[in-house]
């Protein structure tokens, strides 16, 4: 079968086919056709495939991935063998049928195939996903016969390492994204505003070609952490890193914040984040168990309005508090399959800080400039921070510091039975016997100054 | 097209005598032929079966016969379905995962343990000619007499190679088994339908009503023909016929596809091929509804959908009756989905009243024109194809796979578009973390049945070598003569403990063909069995 060359950008040679006594071929019938209506050569190879035969014969036939459909179980006793030789071989791998389970697909990608479709996944997800593998499998041919071009080891503490980063689009976001690819990073960019992540993909093309990938969308909807996952996977082949960066901010005192507002920052900045590190983790997760365990390293983000409070910004504080806790908690249980996890309280000018004021003007070193946390989180993501877990760093203002976190105080004794009088005696020695802790943060002039 | 309201308009030019007629009188567009006297309403009503070994299938028979079934429809795994043995190298990640695993009669022995198999009609899902000769020896080794034996198996010497249930056998090898098996069971075992012209299992990839039947005709028609060249009278063999075809949600175009077909198999039986036996012109009618409707989203809405279809299938007076269960996209059906399906089709016949009258459709101004419309189409189609040449040269031309393949584009197609709705897929759709209900019981998974493996590869040596030598030799002598009846060196094989994947070898190295068609993939052996 082959197609003619259509209206898809990214036509390549694929071979297709089903495994083993799996003889239905209603799906790798229709995936084929779709294939070729988009401009791809499809070689059908049809039933009674082992995973040495299909990778033979795109081997020999100069494909540029495999393409597997599933409609029984038998493919569970083939998964391991076909990722073997398909990267043994430089070929890019992906599963699609109808007895794929969410569960199944997040393990096949953690075993290392490329890209996984359940059933009824749109035309659009596929065409797009296949052309993200055959782009990277023919950029990785390119660079093993021509050498890796760009940066040197010592500019490029990140080369080859894949890191997602939502919230990407504007102020810290993209200060990160544009040093991360500058440090030899693929990233992975997610914003809600398209048409910025559209701009920064051009403008991070400059410095470092074909190492960005945008994926648009909501980070509160369903669906999107897995978005990030699938496209780093799909389009550079792993996924290493991930700064949790999105963020939205509903002011107020406390007593006019309606529920609306605090669902939005609570959905934002802790449930989005917990639902990336569900994401991530368990990918990484099953990639370790799998014996093909990556240095994973997550930055999360906190601030100080969580860690000291910040005036009538309750709903902000007490999630980026919660982001805090939630920092030692992950580090704890992702140790276990050897990744990361810290976060960054950065400071720096924003569009949720308007009251740092505008940049000093004629300035070319704005200290509060986001491009001064940057490093911090390039630092965190890189295997310099090997060891460093469960942290906080603040970072901004040409500083970087670590707060002093919450720790036990001196205790002291509550007998069996007291009186309301021994109870304010025994608080108030408690009370006594540790430092005030820090003012809260307030928007004064003052305040800007200091910093 | 259909029209937003149909009219006696639509009336002119049917001839109710003619061409609806009661039921029970030809040409049956009603409904088929039944004894005098004999109640409105009832069907066989049965459930996909089949997992692990013949033992665990035995077990999920016996629950099902608990739960009110009338019949029983087993299915071979990938491996069976295939007529290869359990322990060949590539067959055993697939052992009992998708249908039971048979390849000896041992294996028919304790599938059929204590199954009343005078009462009670055993449909196969099985390569015909070993389903016929594992219920003939199985049944004679529990004691029933052939001639008591009921059931069905599906004959499909056209189709089986493209669609899912290739046995790598020549296409005339096929039709000879084929053939041989019928001619077997009309000596042997008289109350069986040898001759079950199956179109689900060719249609659910996608095929239209108007396909689907075109084809089943056409295989009907080819099968009918080389019956009456081998000397047989067609009224010897056509009350034996039955056809199980496909039900989508399209349900008045399926209840008309039904009446249709009823009517244009006794057309042609009485006017071309001139049956003379009332009992030759009324088709038995079974159905088995989609799977292909089934969606893997949101898993207890298929309950609906096969609720939906059941209810326009007794509607349109079948005979027999499978619902797809909630969890076919995902596996055969666990417990939970057989009890459900059987509880579908009881709530239908007990409780809903569409059974009091036969064809309580018909009259409808719009489904009496709809089956007009189908039976035409159809039969041009049967016409326009047979036109194209010997169908057997258009099966070895790769012909009715290139339908298949554009059948099951043209459905891909259709949902991507939303051209054909599907709720949960492209309307109404849920994301996958809301979708949780029953999705547990749809996506428990079991493992290849290897401990079966095992059993057999002990077993094997166990037997009398130079009997089973002596009987498959039998077996590739008698391929090798092209008149010559297959299905008693078959029988005879495996009643000498010969196993199907032996006997299916042995037809192809009578045909110079290999005798094992996976041979490549041997070397897989010790790789597969740690997996």
């Amino acid at each position: 079968m082959r197609g003619d060359e259509g209206r898809h950008g990214h036509a390549g040679r694929v071979v297709i086919g089903t495994l083993g006594l799996d003889q239905h071929e209603v799906g790798a019938v229709a995936v084929s056709r779709i294939l070729m209506r988009a401009g791809y050569e499809v070689i059908y190879l049809g039933r009674f495939n082992t995973p040495e035969r299909l990778v033979h014969v795109a081997e020999q036939e100069d494909a540029r991935l495999v393409g597997v459909s599933v409609h029984s179980w038998e493919w569970t006793a083939y998964a391991d063998e076909l990722v073997r030789r398909c990267h043994e071989v430089g070929i890019g791998l992906v599963v699609g049928g109808s007895v794929l389970t969410e569960a199944d697909r997040a393990d096949l990608l953690a075993r290392g195939v490329d890209a996984v479709f359940g059933p009824y996944a749109a035309e659009r997800d596929i065409l797009d996903g296949l052309a993200a593998v055959v782009e990277r499998i023919e950029n990785a041919g390119a660079a093993t016969t021509t050498g890796r071009s760009g940066d040197g080891g010592a500019e490029a503490p990140l080369a080859g390492r894949v890191v997602a980063v939502t919230g990407a689009a504007r102020g810290l976001g993209r200060a990160y994204t544009l040093a991360l690819v500058r440090q030899g990073a693929a990233v992975v960019a997610n914003d809600l505003d398209a048409d910025a992540l559209a701009e920064l993909a051009a403008a991070t093309d400059v410095v470092g070609a074909g190492r960005i990938g945008a994926v648009p969308g909501d980070i509160t909807a369903p669906g999107t952490a897995e978005r990030l996952l699938d496209a780093a996977l799909s389009g550079f082949g792993e996924l290493h890193g991930l700064v949790s960066n999105a963020g939205a901010l509903r002011s107020g005192p406390l007593l006019r914040l309606d529920d609306a507002d605090l669902r939005l920052v609570l959905d934002v900045h802790v449930a989005a984040t917990f639902r990336l590190l569900r994401v991530a983790g368990r990918y990484w997760r099953a990639a370790a168990k799998a014996g093909r365990g990556v240095d994973a390293s997550v930055v999360l983000t906190t601030s100080a309005a969580g860690l000291y409070g910040f005036r009538a910004e309750a709903a902000y504080s007490a999630a980026k508090a919660a982001t805090a806790t939630l920092t030692r908690v992950a580090a704890d249980e992702f140790a276990r399959f050897g990744a990361r996890v810290n976060a960054v309280a950065p400071i720096a000018r924003t569009r949720l800080t308007p009251w740092l004021g505008p940049p000093p003007e004629e300035d070319a070193d704005d200290a509060l400039a986001a491009e001064r946390v940057a490093p911090v989180v390039g630092w965190l993501l890189s295997d310099a921070a090997a060891g460093v877990s469960g942290r906080v760093l603040e970072a901004g203002g040409g500083r970087v510091s670590v707060p002093r976190s919450w720790e036990p105080g001196q205790s002291v004794v509550l007998a069996p039975g007291g009186t309301p009088a021994d109870v304010d005696r025994a608080v108030r020695r408690a009370l006594a016997a540790v430092p005030q802790p820090p003012d809260i943060l307030t928007a004064d002039a003052d305040q800007v100054a200091r910093l | 097209m259909t029209r937003d309201v149909y009219t006696p308009e639509d009336d002119r030019g049917r001839d109710y005598e003619r061409d609806v007629a009661d039921p029970g009188s030809y040409p049956f567009t009603r409904g088929r032929l039944r004894p005098r006297h004999a109640p409105a309403g009832g069907w066989i009503q049965r459930e996909l079966s089949g997992e692990g070994s013949p033992r665990r299938s035995n077990r999920q028979l016996h629950e099902l016969l608990a739960h009110g079934a009338l019949g029983i429809d087993v299915i071979g795994d990938n491996p069976s379905m295939a007529a290869l043995d359990p322990d060949q190298p590539m067959c055993e990640p697939a052992v009992g995962t998708t249908g039971v695993s048979l390849c000896r009669t041992q294996d028919f022995v304790e599938l059929l343990d204590g199954i009343p198999l005078d009462r009670v009609t055993l449909s196969h899902s099985l390569p015909a000619a070993f389903a016929v000769a594992g219920q003939y020896l199985a049944g004679r080794r529990h004691g029933f007499d052939p001639a008591v034996l009921r059931g069905s198996a599906i004959q499909s010497p056209l189709y089986a190679e493209d669609c899912s249930y290739a046995t790598f056998l020549p296409f005339d090898v096929r039709m000879r088994l084929a053939l041989d098996s019928i001619c077997f069971c009309l000596s042997r075992m008289p109350r069986f339908h040898a001759y079950l012209e199956d179109t689900y299992f060719i249609s659910d990839g996608g095929l239209d009503a108007v396909e689907e039947m075109t084809l089943g005709f056409l295989e009907l028609r080819e099968i009918t023909r080389r019956l009456l060249a081998r000397g047989l009278a067609v009224d010897d063999f056509a009350p034996r016929i039955a056809v199980l075809v496909n039900c989508r949600m399209d349900v008045l175009a399926e209840v008309a596809k039904i009446r249709a077909t009823r009517r244009l198999f006794a057309r042609m039986m009485r006017e071309e091929f001139g049956a003379a036996d009332p009992r030759s012109w009324s088709v038995n009618v079974a159905v088995h509804t989609s799977g292909l409707t089934l969606t893997a989203a949101q898993p207890a809405v298929n309950i609906v959908r096969g609720a939906v279809q059941g209810l326009a299938m007794a509607m349109a007076g079948v005979q027999g009756l499978e619902i797809s269960t909630f969890d076919e996209p995902f596996r055969t059906p666990s417990p939970v989905a057989h009890q459900l399906a059987i509880r579908t089709q009881q709530v239908i016949e007990l409780e809903t009243g569409v059974t009091r009258v036969q064809d309580p459709l018909g009259g409808s101004y719009y489904v009496e024109r709809l089956t007009d419309d189908l039976e035409h189409r159809i039969r041009a189609e049967i016409d326009r194809i047979e036109a194209l040449g010997d169908v057997g040269d258009l099966v070895e031309q790769g012909y009715f796979r290139s339908v298949f393949q554009a059948a099951m584009d043209r459905h891909s197609r259709d949902v991507q578009s939303g051209e054909l709705s599907v709720v949960g897929v492209n309307r109404h759709v849920v994301p996958p973390a809301d979708d949780t209900f029953l999705r547990d019981v749809a996506e428990e998974r079991f493992a290849p049945d290897l401990e079966h493996v095992a059993r057999i590869r002990r077993w094997r040596p166990t037997r009398d070598a130079a009997r089973v030598r002596a009987a498959l030799d039998d077996v590739g002598e008698t391929v090798r003569r092209p008149d010559a009846d297959l299905m008693a060196p078959i029988v005879a094989a495996l009643d000498a403990e010969a196993t199907i994947g032996e006997i299916t070898g042995s037809l192809r190295e009578g045909r110079g063909l290999p005798a094992d068609p996976l041979a490549f993939a041997a070397a897989r052996s010790t790789a597969t069995a740690r997996a």
